[in-house]
């Protein structure tokens, strides 16, 4: 039979494990932002934990399979710089930042619904934190597609 | 003038009928969603990030904002069970 792991198919039973990690691993707190607010401030953090990502995915790739295990040194410091990211946005930014993730809320989670709250929120942001969202791989010479004045494409 | 209603009495039905459903449609959706549009094409990652919301929340489409989970969050992530297939 394939060792490879196999997806629950209908699953009946559901197993929650209260047991905690033991004590010989450094605890850290868990990013407690859910799937919207995570999303609004997704290219903030990697704008800033952009070295800590790179060295857990580059730890992950290296380790071959037991990068759960191995790469938890690297996994901690990706949580706490996220962390520190969304408390900044709460102390410094925290009506856009909400005003920008209730309103993907309600749009399916799509960033091109929402430029109108997008634009102030970012402004914000980037006064107070010094962090600019930066799409990868734009191609050179077009302009990025949260900064379009008036797009084409996907619009409201 | 007398305006002859029973003419238009079929319009009102069927005009009554579809807005009935509708509105049926429409409350249906906000009470199960809390209120909020209803999220649609869901993928895997969609889904595990609901997941993931309703362990943090409490509901599907629960949000908050927090930088820090509460401890909780922890130990409360579930494992799926399923019987073997073959």
């Amino acid at each position: 039979m394939s060792t490879s792991p196999r997806e629950p198919q209908f699953h009946h039973a559901v197993l929650i494990d209260t047991t905690p990690l033991p004590d010989s691993i450094p605890k850290v707190e868990e990013v407690g932002a859910t799937s919207a607010p995570l999303l609004s401030a997704s290219y903030f953090i990697g704008a800033r934990c952009k070295d800590y990502n790179e060295d857990y995915m580059l730890c992950k790739h290296e380790a071959k399979g037991r990068g759960p295990v191995d790469c938890l040194r690297e996994g901690r410091k990706v949580t706490r710089c996220a962390s520190s990211v969304l408390e900044d946005i709460n102390k410094y930014c925290l009506k856009e930042f909400r005003a920008h993730w209730e309103c993907l809320d309600q749009a399916n989670h799509k960033l091109f619904s929402c430029r109108a709250e997008e634009k102030p929120y970012n402004k914000c942001v980037f006064n107070n934190l010094k962090l600019e969202k930066v799409i990868p791989d734009t191609p050179k010479g077009e302009v990025p597609v949260h900064l379009k004045e008036s797009p084409i494409w996907r619009h409201k | 003038m007398a305006i002859p209603f029973e003419a238009l009495l079929p319009y009102a039905i069927m005009i009554g009928m579809f807005g009935v459903s509708s509105v049926g449609l429409v409350v249906v959706k906000r009470l199960k969603n809390e209120g909020k549009n209803p999220r649609y094409n869901l993928d895997v990652w969609d889904r595990q990030m609901m997941d993931r919301d309703r362990r943090l929340t409490g509901s599907s489409r629960g949000q908050t904002d927090n930088p820090v989970a509460p401890p909780e969050f922890a130990v409360n992530s579930e494992w799926k069970l399923s019987k073997r297939q073959m």
